[in-house]
């Protein structure tokens, strides 16, 4: 695998993360922590799928997508749903994240000892690249990734901009009040944005094995990553969580490789320190994000451009 | 002899967890601030100890190499000094502490200071992450703490011999605990405690009043983290070593707020209640959680259950009671009881 291919296939996978991450952040005002976590159970689904009944992971992708939005379904209804009705401020909804992120980091750990237990084969770590098939030179995770961005991109542009109901959910994103006096349910709206995050961080939960190793503490570590590519983009837009993924990903591995070169594989750690330092620049230079920029305004770009 | 075990380390980590929670409770609790980047000056206490303190050992004692074999040359020659004289042993103690406060107030309030502007969304996601970036570096480069493999502490008691030296240890952690919860209760009570609380509920009032909230941010954390790098530093010389994974995420961010919630935000006392209360819940998790785990027949490793089970307790905590056992009280300054105390007489007159 080369280098920039697999920066292009973790982008993928980070943009299918941010996108879900944006989403529920713009209905429920509430920065997700536990999706990491989500995209782990994701992983499990399918090596679960592919210890007890051999499936291929790539065709565990329509179940992820299906129990993935049940979770997002149970984390909604279940916890952030009682809260904001009861007008629980952002931090208590944000630690209540946070202690869902604990819950699944125990279920999933539980759940790990537990397979590895039936299977006689410890499933605490595991990576798919030995299923992964060559195409065309390039690894088949290359190809696979783009394709589930492409459809997944093309059928939110459906869902959001062909349908009404993706009308309904673009006004309550947009503003909620105003949605609701129209007579948008703002409540179906908010399930749906969870139904969608949870589905497609499990899908990027399958894919992300073919990348990387995964133990039940992964989600703990690709948050950072995570944030810091739906903040870069602007926390407030989808479009945002697409250029952002992409920027992230991008440098996390194709700099920190270009700087291997200079200082040596020692480096090579440090990947997460590049986003957190793309991260805290945004925040300073922007803290809406890229997307919030208004280039027009900017006065050398418009002296470079007049 | 089995209970006494159990009870010192109860003790050992209400005087621990006492501190962190305290410090978190003069930002989360007063101050409003999410700092869900609360292992970060935990974790700097730790540094302190065991990245700085054993370098200048090093420096004094002529050793050289790497931080993970020299960290075991010095605590084999300072323990054998610390033996002889008891002075060198204290000095070490009272040194790294202030140490540990210092590097924790600096490096608190630089970790604040890209945030410091942000609402508190984006402050407690960005917090979070320059933490568990922090974490991950000390954990995979060996250079700062021995990443993976730790490095050594002297043991600053090694002057009491055998198992006396636990008890008074025990003993230090909660005098210091004391101190911190007297310093912090004193701190609370005076006008900037009300800053805080003000701070917390409208920072357009606050500013309205001529205060600038971001150095009042800064000066919070720095404040917070000086007193959490002290529970860091407090552990690391207890357990004569430092392994960067003691000081991960759960146990030192997320186990706090739990802690502040259950005892009730933005009050000392609740705090205590609150630290007490889970401590001795989860050491008798610890203490007994292959019995728990075989009574129940559950086919997994306990630490995962006390993940879930604590991670519960949160949310219930959250949804049922979101004030916490005890229920914050308003700061009743001089004039305020006068105020108060006038008003019931006069109502005495009345009635």
């Amino acid at each position: 695998m080369s280098v920039l291919e697999g920066a292009i296939i973790y982008s993928n996978l980070l943009v299918l993360l941010a996108i879900g991450l944006t989403m529920t952040y713009i209905t429920t005002a509430v920065p997700n922590f536990a999706q990491g976590s989500f995209a782990v159970f994701g992983s499990y689904i399918a090596i679960t799928l592919l210890r007890l009944l051999g499936v291929h992971p790539y065709l565990s992708i329509p179940v992820a997508f299906v129990l993935g939005g049940g979770l997002g379904v149970v984390i909604y209804t279940g916890v952030l749903r009682p809260l904001i009705n009861r007008g629980a401020q952002i931090v208590i909804l944000m630690i209540a994240t946070l202690a869902v992120d604990l819950i699944l980091l125990g279920l999933i750990g539980a759940y790990s000892d537990y397979l590895g237990m039936i299977t006689k084969k410890s499933a605490k770590k595991f990576i798919f690249t030995p299923y992964d098939f060559p195409v065309l030179n390039l690894t088949g995770i290359f190809f696979v990734s783009i394709l589930v961005i492409v459809l997944i991109l093309f059928g939110l542009y459906l869902l959001l901009y062909k349908t009404k109901f993706g009308v309904a959910m673009r006004a309550s994103m947009e503003n909620p009040s105003l949605a609701e006096i129209m007579g948008v349910n703002v409540e179906n709206t908010r399930l749906a944005s969870w139904i969608l995050s949870g589905a497609l961080a499990a899908v990027a939960g399958v894919l992300l094995p073919f990348r990387q190793e995964i133990v039940p503490m992964t989600g703990g570590i690709i948050i950072v990553s995570i944030f810091a590519s739906s903040i870069v983009g602007g926390l407030g837009s989808i479009f945002g969580a697409l250029l952002g993924g992409y920027i992230v990903g991008i440098s996390e591995s194709f700099v920190t490789f270009q700087l291997s070169g200079i200082f040596g594989p020692g480096i090579l750690v440090y990947s997460r320190v590049i986003s957190l330092v793309v991260l805290v620049i945004t925040l300073i230079l922007a803290p809406k994000g890229l997307v919030s920029i208004k280039w027009r305004r900017i006065k050398w770009l418009k002296s470079f451009l007049s | 002899m089995a209970e006494e075990f159990l009870i010192l380390n109860i003790v050992i980590w209400i005087g621990l967890y006492l501190i962190v929670a305290l410090s978190l409770n003069i930002e989360f609790g007063f101050g409003g601030i999410p700092n869900f980047g609360r292992a970060f000056a935990v974790l700097m206490g730790a540094i302190a100890v065991g990245g700085i303190v054993n370098r200048i050992l090093m420096l004094t004692l002529g050793v050289s190499g790497q931080i993970i074999d020299a960290s075991g040359v010095v605590k084999t020659a300072m323990n054998d000094m610390i033996a002889q004289n008891p002075l060198i042993g204290i000095s070490l103690l009272i040194g790294g502490l202030l140490l540990a406060a210092v590097i924790g107030a600096i490096t608190g309030a630089a970790f604040i200071l890209p945030s410091a502007k942000l609402s508190e969304d984006y402050l407690a996601i960005t917090l979070l992450a320059i933490s568990e970036v922090m974490f991950l570096v000390s954990y995979y480069h060996p250079d700062i703490v021995g990443g993976y493999y730790g490095v050594k502490v002297p043991n600053v008691l090694n002057f009491i011999p055998g198992e006396q030296r636990l008890f008074v240890f025990a003993a230090i952690i909660i005098f210091i605990a004391i101190l911190v919860y007297l310093l912090v209760n004193r701190m609370l009570s005076s006008p900037y405690g009300r800053l805080l609380k003000a701070m917390r509920e409208n920072e357009e009032v606050v500013k309205a009043y001529g205060k600038d909230i971001m150095k009042l941010r800064i000066k919070t954390v720095a404040v917070g983290s000086g007193i959490a790098a002290l529970a860091g530093a407090l552990y690391s010389m207890f357990s004569v070593n430092v392994i960067a994974t003691n000081f991960s995420r759960v146990e030192w961010t997320f186990y706090p707020f739990l802690m502040v919630l259950l005892g009730g935000l933005g009050n000392t006392r609740g705090v205590v209640v609150g630290v007490s209360s889970f401590v001795i819940a989860r050491i008798f998790l610890i203490t007994y959680k292959f019995e728990i785990v075989e009574f129940l027949g559950l086919p997994f490793d306990p630490v995962w259950l006390e993940y879930i089970l604590f991670g519960f307790v949160m949310l219930l905590i959250l949804i049922y009671r979101p004030e916490g056992l005890i229920r914050e009280k308003p700061i009743l300054t001089d004039p305020i009881k006068k105020i108060l105390k006038k008003r019931k007489s006069e109502l005495g007159d009345s009635g």
